[in-house]
């Protein structure tokens, strides 16, 4: 193994449990050695050291990064200037000097001063500022101390480093969804879709498929990294769209409708792809409560039609936009069909990354559903206050047996069954736990809706229960 | 609906399962445009294709370009002229109405504006 060195990644101070994560997937899709000490990562610091062996390296592992802003080649750290300059050394190319604080803010002048602090390394090559070969930076880190009325005096870290390679945050403005020509309320926001294409090593050359595609979020993140996509949804609406405005015209809009390939509308309990199709990445966020079972296609078959299996309400359209009827489909059994699929047709070392609803109380490991040939890769958390949901990385790594192997989910899954299930999956969906103490009101997408009936309070008392406690807990931690 | 979609599509209504690939075209309106060649896709997709499947139905929609055997050479030694053909064929020929019918129980599967309809009626599931 080649001799390693010493980099510094600037993240960003967003989505902190997904930071870690994507740099492992990263690091694994480019095949790059990477080292770190798990301990120097802190949630609430932008810096963390890391070890590989290149300036190619490195930037491989940043380029299409989204939580990661920049990499350095770390030149010096330490508590104070004298550890930092105590580690530098020297070069002479045109090179620029920037210096920036973290979690506070420095003048011009001292940083002039910081700089100059530098000029012992009587560098050779001139000053360009435009264009330099080589960019230092000096970074201070303050802390992020939310509450403090001012930042500390001095920094906690300094860091000194030759700039290398930026991340590519830049995509979540270009894939930001209120520039987006059709979105739905399911569509997920340009970051976490960005970061989940991330986690399913999507890749030119490979096939990506998302079987609760919805208004099509991750196929076209998933193509702006080459990956070739496929979709389907038990609700066509979603894929047709309406007038111009279609997971098709997305497509068109990014440039990367020769990489979206098809849609279809079927639900995946009852799939129709072949056997030994095998995908590279499964991505998906289920649609959990809404049943896409018994299905009646009335129009078209009805010379072969037997009666309903099961009597559902919702009205039979006549149009092309049909919505079939459906029953209410268990979270355990989505969860089930979903593992029991991805370990059928994904390929060996192929990824599964869907989310996970939770009640933040209630959740533990332990509700992470398993399958014997899927192993977990990472589970990142984000918080909504009284639930949240994970992101889930599986990766098949080794072949399944039909039959012999199956998915197991914890059946005492409370927290997901408390927190979703619907009856037709339209509107409000609204259960107890199993000791009937506590409601959530939910629509379809898990956002909180205000209704104004008894029922709602417990779900708000225990809010506040919840917020006043972590209050005091964070509070007792300080003191 | 791409060609190269079709040939990974089977009738699926339960317990059809002989026969039931590859689902029969008719009625069919085709529709041609050009996408990005990438030689690296195409070769991960060849040994996922239905060969003999694939011939038959281009031609069933007039396009009588695809040899009756995939070369018989290692995957990474297909040449370009053969690969910008399949292509063509896979990615570029887009089906934007019709039928699909399979071949064992008759189910009718409708393409309508590109999109497949894939749902199965109650009993059948």
């Amino acid at each position: 193994m080649s001799a390693m060195n010493k980099y510094l990644i600037q993240f960003a101070q967003s989505h902190e449990e997904f930071r870690l994560p994507e740099l492992d997937s990263l690091a694994k899709l480019y095949n790059v050695s990477l080292k770190y000490n798990i301990q120097d990562y802190k949630k609430d610091s932008p810096f963390f050291i890391v070890e590989v062996a290149s300036d190619e390296a490195a930037t491989c592992l940043v380029k299409r990064a989204i939580l990661i802003k920049n990499i350095y080649e770390l030149w010096g750290s330490g508590e104070t200037y004298d550890q930092v300059h105590a580690q530098v050394t020297d070069s002479n190319q045109t090179f620029k000097f920037i210096v920036k604080a973290f979690g506070s803010t420095c003048s011009a002048e001292y940083q002039l001063r910081v700089i100059n602090s530098f000029s012992y390394l009587g560098f050779k090559g001139p000053i360009d500022l435009k264009n330099p070969q080589v960019l230092f930076s000096v970074m201070e880190d303050y802390g992020i101390e939310l509450n403090a009325p001012l930042p500390p005096d001095y920094p906690c870290a300094i860091y000194f480093g030759r700039f290398i390679a930026s991340g590519d945050r830049d995509l979540i403005q270009t894939y930001n969804v209120k520039k987006r020509n059709y979105i739905g309320n399911t569509t997920m926001d340009a970051e976490l879709s960005l970061i989940m294409a991330n986690q399913a090593l999507a890749a030119p050359g490979k096939l990506v498929y998302d079987p609760f595609v919805g208004t099509g979020s991750f196929l076209v993140t998933c193509a702006q990294f080459g990956a070739y996509t496929l979709g389907s949804d038990i609700d066509g609406r979603q894929i047709r769209g309406q007038g111009n405005k279609s997971i098709k015209t997305n497509a068109q809009q990014y440039n990367v409708h020769g990489r979206v390939l098809d849609n279809l509308v079927f639900d995946i309990c009852h799939h129709p792809w072949r056997e030994n199709l095998w995908f590279d990445a499964i991505i998906t966020d289920p649609p959990y409560g809404v049943r896409a079972g018994a299905k009646t296609l009335g129009r078209r078959h009805e010379k072969k039609s037997t009666k309903p299996k099961t009597t559902n309400e919702l009205p039979a359209h006549e149009r092309g936009n049909y919505y079939p009827p459906t029953k209410p489909y268990e979270m355990s059994e989505v969860l089930v069909d979903l593992l029991e699929f991805a370990a059928r047709f994904l390929v060996v070392g192929g990824r599964l990354v869907y989310w996970l609803p939770t009640v933040v109380e209630e959740y533990t490991n332990e509700d992470i559903p398993k399958h014997p040939s899927m192993r977990l890769i990472s589970n990142s958390e984000q918080t909504f206050g009284v639930w949240s949901r994970r992101l889930i990385t599986m990766e098949k790594y080794r072949e399944n047996v039909t039959g012999i192997y199956h998915a197991t989910v914890n059946k005492d899954y409370k927290g997901l069954e408390s927190i979703y299930q619907t009856g037709a999956g339209i509107g409000v969906g609204e259960t107890r736990n199993s000791n009937g103490s506590k409601l959530i009101n939910t629509n379809n997408n898990g956002d909180y809706i205000d209704q104004d009936d008894d029922q709602r309070k417990p779900g708000h008392y225990l809010f506040r229960q919840k917020y006043f406690s972590s209050k005091s807990q964070e509070k007792s931690k300080r003191e | 609906m791409r060609l190269v979609t079709h040939n990974l599509l089977q009738c699926h209504v339960k317990g059809c399962d002989t026969n039931n690939f590859p689902l029969e075209l008719s009625e069919i309106e085709c529709e041609s445009q050009e996408t990005d060649f990438n030689p690296q896709f195409l070769r991960t997709m060849v040994p996922k294709l239905e060969w003999d499947a694939l011939v038959r139905t281009a031609m069933k929609l007039g396009i009588t370009t695809l040899p009756d055997k995939v070369p018989d050479t290692p995957i990474q030694e297909l040449d370009e002229k053969f690969l910008r053909n399949l292509h063509t064929v896979l990615f570029e020929t887009h089906i934007q109405q019709g039928k699909m019918t399979c071949p064992n129980c008759q189910h009718v599967y409708p393409i309508k504006d590109g999109i497949p309809n894939m749902l199965l009626n109650d009993n059948e599931v």
